[in-house]
């Protein structure tokens, strides 16, 4: 479990939630606090106060993966496969092992074919794919996505969607502006102004959000979807 | 006096890059037109180069009556040259107050444009361009990080552009505006798909919500999210 208590950082206050293992996925305004909840949940930032705790461990000593929303922000090195070997290279893995999990990642996530190319020529949503890789290819056991699929077309996403579901990350933590993704999530939570507003399955949080832009559009027409 | 046409018309552009190319024909006339496709297909390619910001590998775009353009590119991070919000409103020629209060963030009138979440950048980068008229508007995934609240309210907007051609890229798939016609990018190569909602028949890229709801016998009209609640009332009954 994810154990927040009395967190608080600069306007965003969360006073007790709990995640479970799955995918949770974070809606709201811009501005209402979602990026900085994922920083504090991949380690990038520390609350000012209170604890956040994954399965009892501080977020900087939990493996994790992390994919900042403004692509350019994810790429350290010049070439995608040093971009993607980069995790595993900091951590010391052997060459041979490094080249076999970038051939591998490469391959699910079909970018074999930009692993020669500088990140400067890639498209927005080449950066992401290559920063997804890069984040899920040392196995973290959280995922963090900030609005990675904002940059990725209708059947690259769900094509990714399936490779994360099958990462083996036992926290995937997103945030996302395409609410039709945020009904295929375990764990909705609404955020507004600094605050979690609703938590709880889909089921349980767009019901309160009916009337909103936040309400999906086909939610409750069709047999798939919960009314 | 005649009435003067706005037009766009690529001859035989192609742009070719190592074992990359794309290859474009058309003509873009008044309205506003939807540019969609694979991720890395060429659409911001395409976009630079219909902005002239790009040289072309081989054909030619001959435009007609347009006096202005405007592009906004995909990353509005690159369009900042303001040390702050204030100053970024007056560096596009635009009153900051009025800016500021459209777009919510007064209160950050003097704090880094590239200290606020991209959303909120991307927010301001639009209202900035969308505060004047512009003959030829290039919209490079201009919903990109933008809530969908603000997603509407830019849809709205885009109705609303003076007379012009207004082309938008982007892989959007929920929140798109009321457009004239509809192209997409496949293997290389730009289609013209037709006007909606014919044009949903030829689009491989068409939005799975517009999927579902042809499929339940209630095809929407056009992109928009009027036309879409239209058609899902269909279903309700």
């Amino acid at each position: 479990m994810i154990i927040i208590e009395n967190l608080w950082y600069r306007n965003l206050a969360i006073d007790a939630l709990t995640i479970k293992p799955g995918i949770t996925t974070i809606i709201g305004p811009n501005g209402s606090g979602k990026t900085t909840f994922l920083k504090i949940c991949a380690g990038i930032i520390v609350p000012d106060s209170g604890t956040i705790l994954i399965d009892n461990v501080p977020p900087r000593q939990t493996d994790v993966g992390w994919v900042n929303e403004y692509p350019d922000r994810n790429l350290l090195f010049v070439n995608v496969s040093d971009e993607i070997a980069s995790p595993l290279r900091f951590r010391h893995d052997s060459c041979d092992s490094v080249d076999t999990a970038i051939k591998s990642y490469a391959g699910t996530m079909g970018i074999t074919h930009l692993l020669k190319r500088a990140v400067r020529q890639l498209s927005g949503g080449e950066k992401i794919l290559v920063s997804l890789a890069a984040a899920l290819v040392h196995d973290p056991t959280v995922l963090v996505l900030d609005e990675y699929d904002s940059h990725l077309d209708a059947r690259v996403k769900e094509k990714n969607e399936q490779i994360i579901r099958s990462s083996g990350a036992k926290y995937i933590i997103r945030c996302t502006q395409q609410m039709d993704t945020a009904t295929h999530s375990d764990h909705v939570l609404f955020f507004d102004n600094g605050r979690v507003r609703y938590d709880g399955t889909p089921d349980q949080v767009f019901p309160f959000l009916k009337g909103t832009a936040y309400y999906p559009l086909l939610w409750g027409c069709l047999s798939s979807e919960s009314p | 006096m005649g009435v003067l046409i706005i037009r766009i018309t690529l001859n035989r552009v192609h742009a070719i890059r190592d074992d990359w190319s794309l290859a474009a024909s058309g003509t873009f006339d008044e309205g506003v037109h939807l540019v969609s496709g694979d991720v890395g297909s060429g659409k911001s390619t395409l976009a630079l180069m219909i902005a002239g910001l790009l040289p072309l590998s081989g054909g030619s775009i001959e435009k007609e009556e347009i006096t202005s353009t405007m592009l906004s590119l995909q990353f509005p991070e690159l369009h900042v040259t303001g040390l702050t919000v204030a100053e970024e409103c007056t560096s596009w020629g635009v009153p900051p107050d009025d800016i500021l209060d459209t777009t919510g963030l007064s209160g950050k009138r003097e704090v880094s444009p590239l200290s606020l979440s991209r959303g909120e950048l991307n927010r301001l980068h639009l209202a900035c361009i969308l505060a004047k008229n512009h003959d030829l508007l290039l919209l490079d995934e201009p919903f990109s990080s933008l809530d969908c609240e603000e997603k509407e309210k830019l849809c709205t907007r885009i109705g609303q552009t003076s007379p012009g051609i207004t082309i938008i890229f982007t892989h959007e798939q929920e929140i798109l505006p009321r457009v004239t016609r509809i192209w997409e990018i496949v293997d290389g190569m730009l289609v013209d798909c037709g006007t909606p909602p014919d044009a949903f028949r030829n689009w491989h890229h068409v939005p799975p919500i517009i999927e579902k709801l042809t499929a339940l016998g209630c095809r929407p009209d056009n992109l928009s999210l009027d036309d879409l609640r239209e058609a899902a009332c269909r279903i309700r009954g």
